[in-house]
């Protein structure tokens, strides 16, 4: 065996890591205002650009993109069509080749996501595809693979292939376990949770997040306990255990609180009013979710603020308030427009409004609008179809 | 360990990972995996450049080496066709990893599990619930019951040791 390594190829990786190094502490604030300057019809034109033509230009590209995401899907994918015209023109020999590849498979993948929110689930897919095949001949970029795996099994999730999903986050474990990444490895987990929530396996998700919480208990990440603990809490009142479901959302309430993340225990509190509701004991629910409601409207988080209102719109439904439950509805979808949220939930609200002044409104429809709505976060093309 | 801290690394600390971790790379590739010598050198050269776009990200670096070395490796026999006994077994070996398994394959074990601790005696139960379901240290539990931290040990031992030998029971049960 050879002692020691080729002069040549150090020199390559020192030279090539300070320059990535160089390039991400200083282009930032380049991109950001070449992206302010411009109108984004003339977005395609900056790929020509210098100054972004850089791994540097790329990775503030694609963390662009991911804020963009929740806030302005089109912009996201606007940004991520930048991103993959820029890494598809980047010189041979600016940097390595493997470098090269792992460029172009992030900004594919980044593209991938943001067509998945769009709701363009064919081209989402294409797009992860193109990002496989950019890395496909380099063994040491499984770790790369990987992650475009987990955005794929997204994808197969929104497309209802629930198999194929797990198939896929169960490899993507064992490689961020192998790589000692254990915050993806977490990531993936709580996907799988989140999977089996939304098989409504309730049970199943619930020992997934138990599993997940023995293990993250040691590590000190408080953040993740508190978020597993509200997952827990949430299918426990799914589950009708209402002993395990106030054990945990209240953990989870006294961490997040502690992490100071008020917001989120608000969002934790919604869980225990849902199972005031779900015992039995509709005022004191009612009088429960109506503060955290309130909290929400305050804060400007309409969405969150009306997924609360339906709680209680189902609360009053299930006391014979039907009124009360329409004159809610009505003001939700008053919140909503004028918020200018997603016009298609505006029209699942509006439906819901009515079917509940026609007095033909059940409970189950209020749980099929609010999970319509969470959906339209990942979906926002999605069409609202009442089955049944 | 090696962490990289986010700010600017120091001008020679890129020579220096790389003298650092060249040779164990390069000896799992071939004593490990019984890669060539000379494509070995290559595919430790890919794992170390890969590392670099992330290297502000990465918290553990020997441990990402390592992993980054072993997948590069079995890729390397998956072009080259390689399939002996030695290394089929190897791999084998290196894919067992129960806590890998499929979720939907190991959730009927964690539900025998559940079912064994309803039939704890109530304060075990209880015990077991504070340290595994809602995550308590053992200095929390101890807190909780009012007891020493070591005697609190020793309950959660006997108390897993008894949901042990019930979860044994239903296994047998299925």
């Amino acid at each position: 065996m050879k002692r020691g390594p080729d002069p040549a190829r150090v020199s390559e990786f020192a030279e090539t890591g300070r320059k990535l190094q160089r390039e991400r502490e200083e282009v930032a604030n380049a991109v950001d205002r070449l992206l302010r300057d411009t109108p984004r019809e003339r977005w395609s034109e900056l790929a020509k650009r210098e100054e972004l033509r850089s791994s540097g230009a790329l990775d503030r590209l694609g963390l662009s993109v991911t804020q963009a995401l929740g806030r302005d899907p089109r912009h996201a994918l606007a940004i991520a069509e930048l991103a993959t015209s820029v890494a598809e023109s980047l010189p041979s020999g600016a940097y390595p080749v493997l470098v090269i590849a792992q460029l172009r498979a992030h900004a594919y993948k980044d593209l991938g996501k943001a067509f998945l929110y769009l709701g363009r689930l064919p081209e989402a897919l294409a797009a992860v595809d193109r990002a496989d095949a950019c890395i496909a001949e380099f063994g040491a970029l499984e770790h790369d693979r990987a992650i475009v795996d987990v955005v794929r099994a997204t994808m197969l999730h929104e497309a209802n292939r629930y198999d194929e999903a797990f198939a896929l986050l169960t490899r993507c474990k064992q490689i961020f376990r192998a790589y000692g990444d254990d915050k993806r490895l977490l990531m993936c987990g709580i996907s799988e949770g989140v999977l089996l929530h939304r098989m409504r396996k309730y049970r199943e998700a619930r020992e997934a997040y138990l599993l997940l919480l023995a293990t993250t208990s040691e590590s000190g990440d408080r953040e993740a306990v508190a978020c597993l603990h509200n997952a827990i809490g949430h299918c426990s009142v799914e589950l009708q255990d209402f002993a395990a479901a106030e054990a945990n959302l209240s953990r989870a309430i006294e961490l997040l609180h502690a992490l100071g993340q008020p917001l989120q225990a608000a969002k934790a509190e919604l869980g225990r009013g849902r199972m005031l509701v779900r015992k039995g004991e509709i005022q004191r629910g009612i009088s429960h979710l109506q503060p955290i409601r309130a909290d929400f409207l305050r804060h400007e988080m309409t969405e969150e603020a009306g997924l609360c209102g339906l709680e209680v719109v189902e609360a009053l439904l299930l006391d014979g308030a039907a009124e009360k439950a329409e004159a809610l509805a009505r003001d939700i979808t008053g919140e909503f427009t004028a918020a200018g949220l997603n016009t298609r939930a505006i029209t699942a609200l509006a439906y819901l409004r009515e079917a509940i002044a026609a007095r033909r409104a059940s409970v189950s429809l209020v749980t099929t609008v609010r999970e319509y709505i969470v959906s339209l976060r990942t979906s926002p093309e999605r069409e609202f179809a009442i089955v049944g | 360990m090696t962490v990289l801290p986010n700010a600017r690394v120091d001008d020679q600390l890129f020579e220096a990972v790389y003298t650092q971790y060249f040779d164990l790379l390069q000896q799992i590739a071939v004593f490990k995996f019984q890669v060539p010598d000379s494509d070995a050198e290559g595919l430790v050269h890919d794992v170390l450049i890969s590392y670099l776009r992330k290297s502000h990200e990465i918290i553990d670096l020997r441990s990402w080496l390592i992993g980054a070395i072993c997948f590069a490796s079995r890729h390397y026999w998956r072009l080259n066709g390689r399939t002996s006994g030695v290394e089929a077994g190897e791999l084998e070996a290196d894919r067992v990893d129960p806590a890998s398994l499929r979720i939907l394959d190991s959730l009927p074990d964690q539900l025998a599990a559940r079912e064994a601790l309803e039939c704890l005696a109530p304060r075990c139960r209880e015990i077991l619930h504070m340290r595994y379901f809602e995550g308590c240290t053992v200095a929390e539990v101890a807190a909780r019951l009012g007891v020493k931290t070591k005697h609190a040990q020793k309950l959660i031992s006997k108390c897993l040791r008894r949901a042990e030998k019930l979860y044994g029971q239903k296994g047998q049960g299925r």
